[in-house]
């Protein structure tokens, strides 16, 4: 429920700021991804990566350096 | 020849040619047929056409594929089509040219007869949405072929051609070879050709791949992708990392027999070992690869333009591109970090292991009207349950490859997906034949019901 009030926000202020236009259905579409991706994003966000060295310009081809 | 070359494998098709025992000009012909015949079950082939084909062929160097007919997937460019990506509308300029893969076809002698299905903007792992209509899977045609590769497995596995490209950026040649029972390479990231895509030039995740019936098909077509050969070898002593993890566990159990029994059998094949191995944080992963190419996706587009979005995007496009825009910036930047850690616990583990193996799909082809699968876990969505293993290897760069290892109690394709270490995606071509070997290329040999010649077409 709580979730759903913060989509209800997020969502269509996040649009707005943007001058998005967006009508039911998708909006619908929008809320439905949104409740699929939004929690693990916020999981990822917490993800402890502090001690991570970057890798400064990868080269997904080969091994890390 | 004696029986339909259609039905022969890349090649096969390829050295009968070289031989002299089949002109290329009745195969051509002969694929064109099949198309006809058999397309209108599946919605494989979205395009076809017969002047240009015939020109290639008549160009045509005496290359590796000279005269083979292939299938291209709608997400490049052809000197005389632009690609549509499986939308109605792209929010990248696009427009007819040559690209990469056309350029290696070309060069390697083969002949363009078709562009494949896929699924809209390549954003599904079940092909069952597209502005063509959804394509249909050859082992039951009210199943998913899986995506976004749809049509270009689709075509191969109902032996319309032989061999297809496809492109994954997150699965999408992996998911449709396991739905249609075929062997399909994600090579190392840059290794194969991909000039023209129109997200090339921002993209870290997608790469061009071959789809055949295969591992054999898969190196020669694949060498073509990649501008060389691709050696042929021994996977002696292979070295396989398995994971405690739901990517291995919260499968279908038929999955799971089928992955364990191929893995044991590569181990017996290759006389190698199998090794747990530890590698947490996979959804985190997938998470991370999710965003990355939802973010490199949106590259060039501006707000604006998706008030004027064409009126035939599905609804789940139109829906999802303006999500897209709404994704955090941070949360991107921390899924590089993620990348990072990935593509350094891998380095580490491919010390120690030769390939990491786990199933390609937790589940068979779900149906077309509900692409959903029931895991041990529950009922989700066939998308967010493919998604857990096959995201990492275009997250951190490392090659694929999806092989089939068996038939499900409703007759449908199951898979095991074996991971490697940077370029070494020979090796997996490699591996894959030794399980062929393993198991009398029974899976590799197994035709779908569709691909079984009517009296008709005899």
């Amino acid at each position: 429920m709580e979730g759903a009030t913060q989509a209800e926000q997020f969502i269509p202020a996040g649009l707005a700021a943007l001058g998005i236009e967006a009508d039911e259905v998708d909006l619908a579409v929008i809320g439905a991804v949104h409740q699929l991706l939004w929690p693990p994003i916020v999981e990822l966000l917490a993800f402890d990566t502090a001690g991570l060295e970057p890798e400064r310009c990868p080269d997904l081809s080969k091994a890390p350096r | 020849m004696s029986g339909d070359p259609l039905d022969l494998g890349l090649r096969a098709q390829a050295a009968a040619i070289a031989a002299g025992e089949l002109d290329p000009a009745e195969l051509l012909a002969a694929a064109l047929a099949r198309i006809e015949q058999r397309n209108p079950a599946l919605n494989a082939v979205v395009e076809t056409f017969p002047e240009r084909s015939r020109e290639m062929l008549a160009a045509a160097p005496a290359g590796p594929l000279h005269g083979v007919p292939i299938v291209i997937k709608d997400e490049w460019p052809l000197p005389w089509r632009a690609q549509r990506f499986g939308a109605a509308e792209l929010s990248a300029p696009t427009a007819p040219g040559e690209s990469g893969p056309y350029r290696a076809l070309r060069d390697a002698g083969a002949v363009i007869v078709g562009v494949g299905n896929m699924h809209e903007l390549g954003a599904g792992s079940t092909g069952n949405v597209s502005v063509y209509g959804a394509a249909r899977n050859p082992w039951d045609t009210e199943r998913c072929p899986g995506g976004s590769s749809s049509g270009p497995a689709a075509s191969v596995a109902g032996r319309l051609v032989a061999g297809a490209i496809g492109a994954d950026g997150l699965g999408s040649v992996r998911f449709p070879a396991a739905y249609c029972g075929l062997t399909g390479l994600k090579p190392t990231f840059g290794r194969a050709a991909m000039a023209g895509h129109h997200m090339a030039p921002v993209t870290n995740m997608i790469v061009s791949g071959p789809l055949c019936a295969d591992a054999g098909d898969c190196r020669l077509l694949g060498s073509a992708l990649f501008g060389e050969e691709l050696a042929a070898g021994e996977a002696a002593g292979l070295r396989i990392g398995v994971v405690r993890d739901p990517v291995s566990e919260d499968v279908a159990p038929e999955v799971r027999e089928a992955c364990e029994g191929a893995i044991e059998a590569l181990r017996g094949q290759t006389g190698g070992e199998v090794r747990e191995i530890s590698l947490p944080d996979l959804e985190t992963a997938a998470v991370a690869g999710i965003l990355i190419i939802n973010s490199e996706s949106m590259s060039g587009t501006r707000p604006g333009q998706l008030n004027a979005l064409h009126p035939d995007l599905s609804p789940i496009a139109r829906g999802t591109l303006k999500y897209r825009m709404l994704l955090p910036a941070a949360a991107t930047v921390q899924a590089t970090r993620v990348r990072t850690m990935m593509r350094r616990r891998l380095a580490d583990l491919f010390d120690q292991i030769d390939a990491i193996a786990w199933p390609t799909i937790p589940a068979p082809a779900p149906p077309l009207e509900a692409p959903l699968v029931e895991l041990p876990s529950g009922t989700v969505t066939a998308d967010q349950a493919n998604v857990r293993g096959a995201a990492l290897a275009n997250l951190t760069g490392i090659p694929s490859i999806s092989v089939p290892v068996g038939l499900s109690g409703e007759g449908l394709p199951l898979a095991l997906q074996l991971q490697a270490a940077w370029g070494r995606d020979e090796l997996l071509l490699d591996a894959a034949e030794a399980l062929e070997r393993a198991n009398g290329r029974r899976w590799v040999e197994a035709l779908p019901p569709l691909a079984q010649s009517s009296p008709a077409e005899a």
